[in-house]
């Protein structure tokens, strides 16, 4: 069991190590893309474990929880980590074409690996100081990645990135020290009773909110989302493909586990936040993007703005809602990720990301137009492309819970995400180039081709999937939204079963508690027992 | 589900599948790529033919698989008489314009790309008219909207198309995107989502107090699609698309989307006031104000669309009426609309490809130079205008005669009256038509010398005019189709017949009247263009743009003003909202009584508060000051160690002061190269406001932290004490939390340090690649600062002296067994790999500092890159041993060794993995200073050669540095 949990995080950081040992040669790209490829197996191991026995965990150093660290996977973190395995092959198949050999040679691939670690340890992890270490190491990666290639924008944007999420991770730290010096406790599984039994209640909400702040500014909520949008458009972009598609659901995985999890006392006054949140955060974002002019700019806002839906989803806290927040989370790493790739290829060919300085994309480049359409009219909410599905299903939750205002802002933002994306399809495919440039993808180097369009085109084709068959995956949402909202499983798998005597769990507790739990059908022997 | 439920699906697969052929079969020739591109509409065609005889018997034919149960989505379709005569109609004239367009399209445009969307969109289409699930239904009414978008953008190069595509888009997409809303609440209301569940459930609804708003938002999806005022704007914009697609989308099915739900939903929603002051409404309007404009628009396509604005009014007022006899005239008016609009509106296409030209005031006598199409528009026309004996007549007369016993708010006159005007304005556009284009003189200053085309062009309008004229000429032939529509709209029992002399009813008259009327004016067009054109009118377009850039002005201004660059701004909203929401939650809120007290407070440690508390403040106030702050900042880790020592947290103090040590020496040596000031950028009044918020917010965390240190609490503490030597195999239980209960949290720590070390590097390498290291190196004002500051630092001309270089080199040897003293009795005793790393790191960097960086470099033998990786690699190689054993990850294990000359010792993993968090430090902070030295390089310092300035054992006098 452990290192099935633990793989995921080895991997990467095994094939950073070597990766960065060879960082002058070209075997570390390939190391990265063979590396990403055995974290996408070893996720989907995961992912099948978790389907067969439910929630399952393991304990570092095999020191029983709540003393040691835990590593968990529940379904949410299982497919997280399934996504991040796509997105990183992706990614790093992306990066043969688009990375050069300087920033190679400064260690890109050890540094893009680490944050794949990063990224799915804080998936992985049952413990809320753990999870701050993840944070660091996802923070101190990503800046690297930012900042590599130096240049002024560059180093303008990396500093308000790195800025505002140091201190963000500061009042995760202050608020994981309170929350220790209030429990007594770190282990996530553990904290869901501990928090219970507080005295001060109070204080408590106090805690929370300084968890969702800290959480909000790595998510990029309203009104804490200003460093996206400043830092987002200056990598590479294989950078900006993985910090758009993974690094802000972080937060969202983030304020989804210790929403549900933990800081369920008072849901009144902290869902209520959230949902003003949600609302804002919707259309600020998509606000911002309609003011850009930049192909890349547009999409860093509008990350912002669909973070919004994945919030409004944990706000409204029903099991639909949670549905559509799971659902929302899975389908927009995939199409904001591709997007970004596109965005790269499109620079590539034709020039430039400025709107108005591109064109002719679709004339002479139809194919990338069809790799573009694809994820564009599923981030728009287009049926039937996953991003329909998402929306729906959190517009009918909003529905069913009467939040008609919601509603209605999540709809009319739809609208004006179509208007955005439109205006990129104007700009950038169906007007001519303005400088009477053809771009072909003939232009690109054989092997760049491939390894620029072939991530694409996988990615497109998921999404296209999850359109087309999203049964299995709103399947898997509920199943997944139902562990979240009832913690059982996950607290036992942790922590082992709850009050059983020492002597009289004898039997089971020599088994892994997890499968005995979650094998599917413990109800019937425990009835048979009962009668 | 029997055979007739499969031939339901093939129909509506057969589009998509047949999507992807034309983009193939363009390689095989134009001609090919049309004849493929019809097959899939001819089989469809077949099949509907072959359950029609059902159908207009009144059954019904249904088909259902599950799609996503959990939602209520099923992809069930279901063909009664509406659904088969608008899937007639849509394969029927799908046909007809692959035929056309055919011909039409030029060999410069892409046709493949054509016929691939013209089939997406009629599966779309057709999908919208058999679903019988209302999400599925609004699937494919998004799916219009997109084909749609890239039909009438196909002619990328224009930009009316693109703006024209992208109003399209936002205009029907907004209508949907209501219609979701609309369709939600329906399915709450109906509980069910299929469309003949929604259909019975019609009383239901209407009793629900959620009927209104259902109604408005599914009519606002209607009205959209269907152009109805004030939403009409984006159809004639829709018109910058090839003629083809304006004729089939933009004439004969999509826009008549709208007009399809309105019918479909009849049963449901309407027979309220709310629905008939609505639709009715509505209609009225649009159909006037459609026909109005339309009669002064120069641009043949325009004056069409503005004719099928009007029409689409029309239908859209009849529905609204709500009574049996008006849905039956409004089925029998779709499809005779259908036949002369798209017969029309093909005319205007042969019209501009022989002419060049859409304007009507270039044009004129066309009728000698184009006979074939001078008929056929002339007919269709003529049914445009309800001229008897063709099919436009009789349904006109049927409107007419609903008009005239419809009263509107207790007006008897109102519908009649607007009615008869609307009919009066479309016989003088109609007119207008015939007699500004095909009469009047041959004129010689056409754009391009016209002539008729060849047949594959003129066929199949000439097709729908026989059509116009039979339906016209024998009504009865309609009659089943439109009664088995008419009966699916009314869900009634009814027998309608179509004839063309009903007697001397009002309706008559009414059409006399607009007949007379629209000639005269027709007649008087010039001074009515006039006064028009002086006249002002509200354009929606402009209206739309305005409303537009307000938006993105707005937001612009929002982005503008929240993303001003300012660092110091994103962090006062951060701060303040973190103060904020936490206040709030904590307000009204009690707190428990504290159950310790203030511990006495010994002199000493009194005094070293005050310190802390002095220094803070003194950072503040002199923070311009770089240095100055420097050594205050050391001052204040000093104290905060020292209270680490005082509160027995020894392990906490050591690893302090060598965290701290080494910090402000990287410090110092980065301020080398930076300004030692920090100009004044801020008002007063914003530092005031900057430090009312940062006292606010620090003393809010001091006061949580405060009251948190009041109260005990139970912890889970006391295991790691209990377990520390029995599991962990140490007595320093801090050495063995890091290493061995949280070594999970160590290992990701020493890889955050290790690719800070990394990042630093990398950063200093790309900027001294880049401009950074020109300006370095002479001119600019980066140099002028750094010269300022390198002569600060070069007071001392003793760079290397002696009797630094002597101690370093007698201290190193010391201060690495002290590391390893350090190291190893970590387990047991304060200490451990960190701090050793960092006592090992602080020798090296005096060396740096003694001899200078080059000497010292030359001297290293392993790179720092190395290092860092090796030491990630021994930690995490440590942890992952425990698997070979059965154990989880990082499990630890130890063991008592005996070797004769010692005393027997401890050896444990934990150890191991300790070496890998040594190693990990030891290579990132040497790696930090590194770089650091290399910018000190690049600003052209002097690089030393030699260990000392003055070397006694060379006996040389002088031996300065050199370059």
């Amino acid at each position: 069991m452990s290192w099935i949990l633990a793989s995921p995080i080895i991997i990467p950081f095994a094939t950073a190590v070597l990766a960065f040992l060879f960082r002058a040669g070209p075997e570390g790209r390939w190391l990265s893309v063979i590396g990403s490829a055995a974290l996408l197996i070893a996720s989907i191991v995961l992912m099948v474990e978790v389907l067969d026995q439910g929630v399952i965990a393991a304990q570092m150093g095999e020191w029983a929880a709540p003393f040691g660290i835990t590593l968990v996977a529940d379904l949410l973190s299982a497919v997280m980590v399934v996504i991040t395995g796509i997105t990183g092959l992706a990614v790093a198949v992306y990066a043969l074409a688009d990375i050069d050999e300087k920033k190679e040679a400064l260690g890109y691939h050890a540094l893009f690996q680490v944050l794949l670690a990063g990224v799915c340890g804080a998936f992985l992890t049952g413990d809320i100081f753990n999870l701050y270490v993840w944070f660091e190491v996802m923070l101190i990666a990503s800046f690297g990645l930012l900042i590599l290639g130096g240049t002024k924008v560059q180093l303008d944007g990396g500093i308000k990135y790195v800025t505002l999420n140091l201190i963000s991770t500061i009042l995760f730290l202050s608020g994981v020290g309170l929350l220790y010096g209030m429990t007594g406790t770190l282990n996530m599984a553990d904290l869901h009773g501990a928090v219970q039994r507080v005295d001060n209640p109070g204080l408590l909400v106090v805690v929370a909110v300084m968890f969702m702040i800290a959480f909000g500014v790595k998510a990029a909520v309203f009104p804490l989302f200003f460093w996206l949008p400043a830092s987002y458009h200056t990598p590479a972009f294989a950078v900006s493909a993985i910090f758009a598609g993974l690094l802000t659901k972080v937060g969202v995985y983030a304020l989804i586990r210790t929403f549900t999890l933990i800081f369920t006392t008072d849901v009144p006054y902290t869902h209520t936040i959230l949902l003003w949140v949600a609302g804002f955060t919707m259309v600020t974002g998509v606000l911002g993007a309609a003011a850009m002019n930049d192909f890349r700019r547009i999409l860093s806002f509008h990350i912002v703005s669909q973070i919004g839906y994945m919030i409004l989803g944990l706000a409204l806290f029903t099991p639909l809602a949670i549905v559509g927040a799971v659902f929302y989370l899975v389908h927009h790493i995939i199409v904001k990720a591709n997007l970004f790739l596109v965005a790269g290829v499109a620079e590539r060919i034709a020039g430039s990301t400025d709107l108005d300085r591109i064109g002719g994309l679709y004339r002479y480049a139809p194919f990338l137009g069809l790799l573009f359409l694809i994820p564009a009219f599923s981030l728009a909410g287009f049926p039937p492309l996953s991003g329909f599905w998402a929306k729906y299903v959190l517009i009918k939750a909003s529905l069913d819970a009467e939040g008609y205002l919601i509603a209605g802002v999540a709809l009319a933002v739809g609208l004006l995400t179509i208007y955005s994306m439109t205006k990129i399809w104007g700009n950038a495919f169906w007007k001519p180039h303005p400088d009477g440039v053809e771009p072909r993808l003939s232009r690109l180097p054989g092997k760049d081709r491939a390894a620029f369009l072939s991530p694409i085109a996988a990615l497109a084709i998921l999404t296209c999937i999850i359109g087309f068959f999203p049964e299995p995956f709103v399947q898997f949402a509920e199943r997944s939204a139902a562990q979240l909202l009832d913690p059982t499983d996950y607290i036992t798998a942790v922590l082992g079963e709850p009050v059983i005597a020492p002597v009289a769990a004898e039997p089971v507790a020599t088994q892994p508690v997890s499968v005995e739990l979650t094998s599917g059908e413990p109800v019937t022997p425990t009835r048979e027992v009962q009668q | 589900m029997n055979d007739q439920g499969h031939f339901l699906f093939l129909i509506s697969l057969l589009p998509f599948l047949g999507a992807v052929i034309p983009g193939i079969m363009i390689r095989a020739g134009r001609n090919a790529c049309a004849s493929f591109t019809a097959v899939p509409t001819v089989l469809a065609l077949i099949l509907l033919m072959i359950l029609a005889p059902d159908v207009l018997r009144g059954e019904v034919i249904t088909a259902e698989v599950m799609w996503l149960p959990q939602l209520g989505l099923s992809v069930s379709f279901f063909l009664d008489g509406l659904g088969l005569m608008f899937a007639a109609m849509i394969l029927g004239v799908g046909l007809l314009i692959t035929l056309y367009a055919r011909f039409y399209l030029s060999g410069d445009d892409p046709m493949g790309q054509f016929y691939t969307y013209l089939l997406m969109f009629q599966g779309a289409m057709l999908g919208i008219v058999i679903s019988d699930n209302i999400l599925l239904l609004l699937i494919f009414w998004e799916l219009t909207s997109l084909s749609s978008f890239l039909l009438i953008g196909y002619w990328k190069h224009l930009p009316e198309g693109r703006q024209g595509a992208r109003m399209a888009l936002a205009v029907t997409g907004a209508g949907g995107l209501a219609m979701i809303g609309g369709m939600l609440i329906l399915g709450h209301v109906a509980g069910s989502y299929k469309l003949t569940d929604i259909l019975q459930a019609g009383e239901a609804i209407r009793a629900s107090e959620w009927y209104l708003p259902a109604l408005i938002l599914i009519l606002l999806g209607a009205f959209t699609k269907s152009a109805q005022f004030p939403f009409h704007f984006w159809l004639p914009h829709a018109m910058a698309a090839p003629t083809p697609v304006s004729a089939y989308l933009h004439s004969a099915t999509m826009v008549k989307a709208g007009v399809f739900l309105m019918a479909r939903m009849w049963p449901v929603l309407a027979g309220t006031d709310a629905w008939f002051y609505i639709v009715a409404t509505t209609g009225l309007v649009t159909m006037v104000l459609g026909a109005l404009i339309a009669l002064f628009k120069d641009d043949l396509k325009a004056l069409l669309a503005f004719s099928t604005v009007s029409h689409l009014g029309l239908l859209t007022m009849l529905l609204g009426f709500g009574t049996e006899a008006a849905a039956v005239a409004a089925v029998f008016h779709i499809l005779n609309h259908l036949t002369f609009k798209a017969a029309l509106f093909m005319t205007v296409g042969i019209v501009d490809h022989e002419t060049h030209t859409r304007d009507i005031s270039r044009l004129g006598g066309l009728r000698h130079l184009m006979p074939i199409t001078f008929a056929i528009g002339t007919i269709a026309a003529l049914s445009m205008a309800g001229i008897p004996l063709l099919n436009g007549f009789l349904s006109k007369e049927m409107m007419l005669e609903e008009a005239s016993h419809t009263y509107w708010a207790g007006s008897t006159w109102a519908v009649p009256v607007l009615a008869t005007l609307g009919a009066l304005l479309s016989v003088a556009y109609s007119f207008r038509f015939i007699g500004h284009v095909f009469l009047g003189p041959v004129r010689d200053d056409y754009p391009h010398k016209p002539h008729d085309p060849p047949m594959g062009l003129w066929a199949a309008p000439a097709l729908l005019t026989v059509l116009v004229v039979v339906i016209g000429v024998a009504p009865f032939l309609a009659e089943g189709i439109v009664t088995a529509a008419a009966n699916a709209v009314t869900g009634a029992d009814l027998h309608p017949h179509l004839k063309i002399w009903h007697g001397a009813t009002p309706a008559l008259w009414m059409s006399i009247i607009a007949v007379l009327g629209g000639g005269a004016l027709l007649g008087l067009h010039k001074p009515f263009l006039s006064a028009w054109e002086a006249a002002p009118r509200p354009e929606a377009k402009a209206i739309f743009d305005r409303l537009l850039a307000a938006i993105i002005a707005l937001s612009r201004g929002i982005t503008e003003i929240a993303h001003n660059g300012a660092i110091s701004r994103y962090l006062a909203v951060f701060v303040v909202t973190s103060v904020a929401l936490g206040w709030i939650a904590y307000s009204g809120s009690a707190l428990s009584a504290p159950t310790r007290g203030l511990l006495p407070v010994p002199a000493v440690i009194g005094i070293g508060w005050l310190m802390l508390i002095v220094a803070s403040v003194a950072v503040v106030i002199l923070h311009r000051d770089r240095f100055t702050s420097l050594v205050l900042i050391g001052i204040i880790g000093l104290t905060i160690s020292a209270g680490f020592a005082y509160l027995s947290a020894p392990d906490l103090a050591l690893t302090q002061i060598s965290v701290e040590t080494v910090t402000i020496m990287l410090l110092l040596l980065a301020l080398h190269f930076l300004p030692k000031t920090t100009p004044v950028e801020s008002s007063v009044l914003r530092r005031v406001r900057d430090g009312v918020i940062a006292v606010v917010a620090g003393g809010g965390v001091g006061a949580l932290a405060y009251a948190f240190m009041l109260r005990d609490i139970s912890t889970i503490s006391q295991f790691h004490l209990d377990n520390s030597y029995e599991g962990g195999g140490g007595t320093n239980v801090v050495n063995v939390i890091l290493v061995d209960f949280r070594g999970y949290d160590t290992y990701g720590e020493i890889i955050v340090l290790g690719i800070a070390g990394m990042v630093i590097y990398a950063l200093v390498q790309t900027l001294l690649a880049g401009p950074v290291a020109r300006k370095l190196r002479g001119g600019g004002a980066m140099s002028e600062v750094l010269r300022e500051g390198l002569a600060v630092t070069h007071l001392s001309r003793d760079r290397h002296p002696l009797m630094m270089v002597v101690v370093t080199r007698v201290l190193m040897p010391i201060a690495i067994v002290v590391g390893a003293y350090i190291f190893l009795r970590g387990h047991n005793e304060p200490g451990g790999g960190f701090v050793a790393g960092l006592v090992v790191a602080i020798a090296l960097l005096m060396q740096y500092m003694a001899s200078g960086f080059a000497w010292t470099q030359a001297r290293k033998r392993i790179e720092y890159h190395t290092l860092i990786g090796f030491g990630v690699i021994i930690a995490g190689l440590t942890g992952a041993g425990a698997w070979l054993s059965g154990t989880p990850f990082l499990t630890s294990a130890y063991t008592y060794v005996h070797l004769p000359p010692i005393e027997e010792f401890e050896l444990a993993t934990a150890m191991l993995f300790d070496l890998g968090v040594f190693l990990t430090v030891l290579g990132a902070v040497m790696l930090m200073l590194y770089s650091l030295s290399r910018i000190a390089r690049h600003a052209g310092e002097t690089v030393n050669v030699e260990a000392m300035d003055y070397d006694p054992a060379d006996r040389v006098t002088e031996r300065g540095a050199e370059t």
